[in-house]
């Protein structure tokens, strides 16, 4: 496996197609081209093709003030608008030299874990569709309404949430939502086990995905993929484990992980990670401490000292980073975005190589990638 | 009960004609259009189940806005969409091909309608089968006129110059060569077991006893290659929509596409009637009613809307097979069964005369 792009070549034999997936095909989330050089169901090359929905965000932000970026940072991807918002936050805030407050910092560990919880089960519902198992689909998204309306209750949108402030967050919860998110937390809980039992017993499922698209620890870390393919690999790596931000140091909770590195464990991992995200959310609920949810002088205009700082957050993909230099001015000076779904896109073309054009769908699904993300 | 003694006033009249044979043709024609009409209708009434009982399944609604709240005329107002769209034939396509796809396919389903009986009346001493007509070798001729569908596919698929479509032609066509013969297997061991290729013949074989009794085994292989023949999940890899588009009909648009689709619904209501007719009974029905007199003709739709839900609930409850394992099923899991439950049924059949 070579990690340089690979250029695909024309077909030389009159057995091998030159197939185009994309860029608009049913399989994506958003437009990519996936030219892969296939000869019969055997994909020999494959190559990726980006770039149709590139917004130049980075370069956007450059000519925002700090407060305009803010609602931006929500459309890089909408599946992880509250972690973009929070990791954003937190970057600004080490320039500033503030802290959150105590509660602030609870209330954006349960958005970023509800945020966490509607991404996974959207991807793993997208991720059903591809496997032609349309009725997992429709029950994913049905048990995303209620984990979407509980996010809801709490910023007042149901996409993007432009929730984190800096020193704190937009709002306080609403009254009786303890109540409120318990019970349907309970309620998900309970289907996600019993859906967890149906994938892992459905053996049309289990040949489908046992053994397709193994990504091993070694060429995940080479490529830059983090959070659940790199988990699914075996390999420990969380930030939330790793480098502690907000209250995760006080809060109890396992890194979900899994051996294989194929297309099931990369799911398994999903759905575990979901009941450790309702577990989080759960002692959040518990120990969050009264107090102010934001600072009591909100900065408008802020003019950070010059310097610079990379922030990052475990996204609900992997990992998600934001460097940012401040010159001094209300501008940032210059914005770079890391994003996990980019890392997930490119170690996606050799892993579908040797593989059966059907399995294309599934392994593309698997890694969970956003365009929306990838073109930024 | 009125309505019943209608129906058998009708069937006499319908059975006197047919006995005379006078004016036979255009009778025959009058009688073969409605069949046609009726297996059109049941076509539709699949489409309209289908998708009610899968939101069922899959906790949504389904149609439910045109024409009351159970959606009864949405499929009228999809075939005014599919009329009015425009008619795309690819530049490059091969037209006489790609126009002549969709008609095969559905004559294919239309010539296995003329076959199928749905009754057998027994008049003065004389048998008489409600059906088009009725063949010595019915079950041969079934067999045929199936594989013809193959023809469609691949027309479609050549013809439309995509590569969608002809990746998911190869793949029909890989499909079918391996799951037509432990299809032909299977309706063998029935043949054997009824002594006849006839179905009016293999339905009254199994008055007694029916046959997914007698040969358990023979029906499970034949339903797995009946979905497979079908193209049905979990074996709709031709038309697997995240890896192929739309399969062979990708290029296909208005109502092109909705006769290929609609012949693909008009095949599995075909493949449920067969079922019903070589392994259900066919119109024998059950003993639970007593005395009860029960026409045949609705024992053979009960049992045809029965098995049209069992084809429902597995699209609701599995996800697609890979083709290569497909084929793996068929050739390396299939064949053996089949030709393990045609030892059995001669055995069988043999003691049994």
């Amino acid at each position: 496996m070579t990690h340089e792009a690979t250029q695909i070549t024309s077909p030389t034999k009159p057995s091998e197609i030159l197939l185009h997936l994309g860029p608009q095909h049913p399989l994506q989330p958003g437009p990519f081209l996936l030219d892969l050089k296939i000869e019969g169901e055997t994909i020999r090359e494959a190559e990726l093709k980006i770039g149709y929905i590139h917004k130049g965000m980075e370069k956007v932000f450059e000519d925002r003030t700090y407060l305009q970026i803010l609602p931006l940072t929500d459309r890089i991807c909408y599946l992880a608008s509250n972690s973009n918002n929070d990791v954003y936050c937190r970057g600004v805030e080490e320039l500033l030299g503030i802290e959150p407050t105590e509660r602030a910092k609870y209330l954006r560990v349960l958005t970023n874990e509800l945020c966490r919880l509607q991404s996974h089960l959207l991807g793993i519902g997208e991720y059903a569709t591809d496997v032609g198992f349309l009725t997992m689909f429709i029950y994913m998204v049905r048990e995303r309404e209620g984990v979407v309306s509980l996010l809801e209750a709490i910023t007042g949108s149901r996409l993007n949430h432009n929730y984190a402030r800096f020193g704190g967050v937009a709002n306080d919860l609403p009254p009786g939502y303890k109540e409120m998110a318990l019970k349907t937390l309970g309620e998900l809980k309970k289907q996600v086990k019993s859906h967890d039992e149906m994938l892992s017993s459905d053996s049309i499922y289990l040949r489908r995905t046992k053994g397709v698209g193994v990504l091993t620890a070694k060429e995940a870390g080479e490529l830059g993929v983090a959070g659940p393919p790199l988990r699914a690999a075996g390999v420990e790596y969380d930030l939330r484990r790793m480098e502690p931000y907000l209250v995760y140091d006080d809060l109890d909770f396992k890194v979900i992980t899994q051996t294989d590195g194929d297309v099931f464990s990369r799911v398994k991992v999903r759905l575990l990670e979901i009941l450790e995200s309702i577990y989080i959310i759960e002692q959040c609920l518990d120990q969050m401490p009264s107090g102010p949810y934001k600072q009591d002088v909100t900065p408008y205009i802020t003019r950070p000292k010059p310097g610079e700082v990379y922030a990052r957050i475990e996204d609900p993909r992997g990992e998600m980073g934001m460097y940012i230099i401040s010159d001094g001015s209300d501008k940032p000076y210059r914005f770079r975005i890391r994003g996990p779904a980019f890392a997930t896109a490119q170690a996606l073309p050799p892993l579908l190589v040797g593989g059966y054009v059907a399995d294309v769908a599934a392994i593309a699904a698997s890694m969970d990638s956003c365009t929306s993300e990838v073109d930024r | 009960m009125a309505i019943i003694e209608i129906y058998d006033l009708i069937m006499h009249y319908l059975v006197i004609i047919f006995a005379t044979n006078d004016f036979a043709p255009w009778i025959r024609g009058v009688l073969g259009g409605l069949v046609i009409g009726a297996v059109f209708g049941g076509a539709l009434v699949m489409v309209y189940l289908e998708r009610k009982f899968l939101g069922d399944m899959q906790s949504r609604i389904g149609p439910n806005r045109v024409g009351g709240r159970f959606g009864v005329l949405q499929l009228i107002a999809d075939a005014i969409k599919l009329f009015t769209k425009e008619d795309i034939i690819p530049a490059k396509a091969d037209k006489w091909l790609f126009i002549g796809a969709p008609i095969v396919a559905l004559t294919s389903g239309f010539l296995m309608v003329a076959v199928i009986p749905f009754d057998l009346l027994v008049i003065k001493g004389n048998e008489y089968a409600v059906a088009v007509s009725r063949m010595d070798i019915s079950i041969l001729y079934l067999e045929a006129v199936s594989g013809l569908a193959i023809f469609a596919t691949f027309m479609a698929g050549w013809g439309s110059s995509s590569k969608y479509a002809v990746l998911a032609a190869f793949r029909n066509v890989a499909k079918m060569i391996g799951y037509e013969i432990p299809l032909g297997i299977t309706v063998i061991s029935v043949a054997v077991m009824a002594h006849s290729l006839d179905i009016v013949e293999i339905v009254e074989a199994q008055s007694s006893i029916w046959f997914i009794i007698a040969q358990p085994l023979g029906f499970v292989v034949f339903f797995i290659a009946l979905l497979a023949d079908v193209g049905r999940i979990p074996f709709d890899q031709t038309e697997a929509e995240e890896e192929l588009v739309a399969g062979w009909a990708t290029e296909y648009s208005g109502m092109r596409w909705g006769l290929a689709f609609f012949a693909e619904y008009l095949h599995a209501v075909v493949g449920s009637f067969i079922v019903t007719l070589i392994f259900l009974g066919g119109w024998n029905g059950l003993p639970i009613v007593g005395n009860l007199y029960i026409p045949g003709i609705f024992w053979v739709i009960a049992k045809t809307i029965m098995v049209m839900m069992l084809f429902i609930w597995i699209r609701a409850a599995l996800p697609r097979y890979r083709i290569d394992q497909v084929i793996d099923i068929g050739w390396k899991v299939l064949i053996p069964l089949a030709l393990l439950n045609l030892v059995w049924s001669t055995i069988i059949g043999l003691l049994w005369a």
